[in-house]
């Protein structure tokens, strides 16, 4: 299995962006790459070739679900695993974004200590 | 770099964004003010309502995992109303004013967490614990009045709702701290347990969920499990049972953070581990000199103990020996943490006083689970031994032992400690006439009413057959006697069904205060205590009486 390196995180608020890099990078040694935006997440994704999308699902303008669709339109990273972060993640909900073709969803308020594990898990899952 | 130089450093970056966080949050509250103020004067524009969504969006994100809670649930209420002004596309000019003050408010909760701990000791007497908000939701109007009359005797404040569209409407603006809904609503021959999804916002409420119906059929139950409902409780309700179910939710929620020390000479690794068990929410105490360890014990008060195997002066199975030989820590959870895979050494170690065996290296998330459910599975048993089965409060030795201890320590801090002994009048009768499960209730009525009613740094203690003990630390006569009548008042106001007939009942009480009676112990305290009782019920029961 390859060990995960490259995430890509699009996120709009910078509060949140900068505690999930810090999380993800210091805890977890990834490489990551932040967009503030959709439009920025489709103009800077294939340059980057993520491994994993991590995506906010309430953004203003282009929001999570619609960003992984066009990224999906994106030939090289039609089948790069997602996950959603959002703060409201009734079972429902869950399983309404799981098959908007996410692996997981990630609850917000994030714990920032756990975060890096939690992606490892999730990546590990998508390789079992 | 190693593991915890990593942490440490990852924890100092933390707390900057923490601190830059904080710095411009009162900004960010202000600039939300002011959008709301603007609405307010200048009318609402889409615009402005998106704009206004997206920020209290944010905020109720980022102040939980800043760690603000308190911060993040005021705004995620606030966000939930602005949405259902987005879908309605109509805002009430009335309601716009009162959302500017609820703006305000979120200010309060940014010095939360630092203010905890104060907030708790100033608390004096006068404050009973928070309210506790519980939502009706029942089509029987006659029947939810009734009900909710008997939980408002318990000091839950109640709303009443008499249709899940009602209720799904207040959801939109606030939220209860538990959620009770009657199962069938015949008027719109509604199955709640089907179709509470489609309410939006009351299906959206994080608080806890009870069902309460007159049919017992499976299916609703398996809907209302699927659900996560927390209870299932069949009419005719049985109030007191219904409030202890939700007197056990709440202090679920409430319960203090599990004390951990950990003995480890290894500092970096400890640092990691107490970082880590930190970020969950727990207290850690580390012990770098085994030498002290019992007075380190003693005064940490640790539910719990993470020890290394081998350590340069001690090993663990010796420091383990150690503590098992004091009686009051024979039961304290003792694990070790170490890189031992010899089987026959681990077995060996246990053998001397150890509870478990966590291997290193050891996931973050492992080691938390695992101290977790240590903690809760010691407290639970510790439960079992010092509370009474019925009531939850503590037994006899127990709360005579407490009332000692803390009437010592009024003496230390030279601050009024009052011990109450109370006492159900004429409880044989109750008892005789109604037969001893119906008696049961009643006493399990006036614990959880006590519980209600005082703080958390409150003792109480079931002392006999229906006598009761309250030690009110910090609390001087007068205040003892205001919250004691408080609790005579609700218990009297209180009904209590048997075989279609109701009936109440009344109780005394009798109180010394330690200033009042300078030499005394905790001894002479209750007997005070329990000779102004006797005053009390010769006095022609139903009252309070101070000791002379």
């Amino acid at each position: 299995m390859t060990s995960l390196q490259r995430i890509l995180y699009v996120e709009d608020e910078a509060d949140i962006q900068a505690v999930a890099k810090l999380a993800l990078e210091m805890v977890g040694g990834f490489e990551v790459k932040i967009c503030s935006s959709g439009a920025e997440a489709l103009r800077d994704a294939e340059g980057f070739a993520p491994q994993l999308l991590l995506l906010d699902v309430m953004m203003p303008g282009m929001d999570g679900p619609s960003t992984l669709a066009a990224l999906r339109a994106i030939p090289s990273l039609s089948d790069v695993p997602a996950v959603f972060m959002t703060a409201k993640v009734q079972p429902a909900e869950v399983a309404h974004y799981k098959s908007m073709g996410a692996k997981d969803v990630i609850a917000k308020p994030f714990d920032p200590m756990g975060l890096a594990d939690e992606i490892k898990r999730i990546w590990d899952r998508c390789h079992e | 770099m190693s593991n915890s130089q990593q942490a440490e450093i990852f924890a100092a970056h933390l707390n900057k964004l923490r601190n830059d966080y904080l710095a411009h949050l009162p900004d960010e509250i202000d600039a939300l003010r002011a959008l709301a103020l603007q609405m307010a004067e200048h009318g609402v524009s889409p615009l402005s309502v998106d704009e206004l969504h997206h920020r209290l969006h944010k905020l109720a994100g980022s102040g939980g995992t800043f760690g603000l809670p308190e911060l993040s649930q005021q705004a995620s209420l606030l966000e939930r109303q602005v949405k259902g002004w987005l879908e309605s596309a109509e805002v009430n000019e009335s309601e716009l004013s009162g959302f500017v003050a609820s703006i305000a408010v979120l200010n309060g909760t940014i010095g939360q967490a630092e203010k905890t701990v104060n907030y708790v000791q100033q608390k004096g007497c006068d404050l009973p614990g928070d309210t506790i908000t519980v939502w009706l939701v029942d089509d029987d109007l006659l029947l939810g009045q009734e009900v909710g009359r008997q939980l408002e005797s318990f000091n839950y404040e109640v709303r009443l709702f008499s249709s899940l569209g009602e209720a799904d409407e207040a959801a939109q603006t606030s939220a209860p701290d538990i959620l009770l809904l009657d199962v069938l609503f015949e008027a719109e021959s509604n199955n709640a347990t089907e179709v509470l999804s489609l309410y939006e916002h009351l299906y959206g409420l994080l608080c806890p969920l009870i069902f309460i119906s007159s049919y017992d059929d499976f299916e609703s139950r398996v809907n209302a499990s699927k659900l996560n409902a927390k209870g299932y409780f069949l009419k005719p309700l049985n109030v007191p049972r219904l409030v202890n179910r939700i007197s056990h939710l709440i202090d679920q929620r409430r319960a203090p953070p599990a004390k951990v020390m950990i003995v480890d000479d290894d500092i970096e690794l400890t640092e990691h581990f107490r970082l880590t068990l930190m970020a969950a929410g727990m207290r850690v105490s580390v012990l770098d000199k085994p030498r002290q360890l019992m007075a380190h014990i003693a005064e940490f008060r640790p539910e719990l103990i993470l020890m290394d195997m081998h350590m340069p002066d001690f090993s663990g199975p010796e420091l383990a020996g150690v503590i098992r030989q004091y009686e009051n820590w024979a039961s304290l959870p003792i694990v070790y943490l170490s890189a031992e895979t010899d089987l026959g050494k681990q077995i060996a170690a246990m053998d001397r006083g150890a509870d478990d065996f966590l291997i290193k290296p050891i996931s973050d998330a492992q080691l938390v689970a695992a101290v977790r459910v240590r903690v809760e599975r010691s407290r639970q048993l510790e439960a079992q031994i010092s509370r009474d089965s019925l009531t939850g409060l503590l037994k006899h030795a127990s709360i005579k032992e407490a009332v000692d201890t803390e009437v010592l320590r009024a003496r230390r801090n030279e601050k009024p400690t009052t011990v109450v002994m109370l006492d159900i009048d004429h409880f044989k009768t109750v008892n005789d006439r109604y037969g001893h499960a119906t008696g049961d209730i009643v006493i399990s009525s006036i614990a959880m009413l006590l519980r209600q009613r005082l703080r958390q740094s409150d003792i109480l203690g079931r002392y006999g057959g229906e006598e009761f003990v309250v030690v009110l630390p910090d609390c001087d006569q007068l205040h003892a006697k205001q919250l004691m009548e408080e609790v005579r008042e609700g218990f009297a106001r209180l009904q209590f069904n048997h075989s279609g007939s109701t009936f109440s009942c009344t109780l005394s009480a009798g109180m010394a205060e330690t200033s009042k009676h300078g030499s005394s112990d905790g001894e002479a305290l209750l007997i005070l205590a329990d000779e102004a009782l006797y005053a009390a019920k010769r006095g022609g029961r139903n009252q309070i009486r101070e000791a002379v």
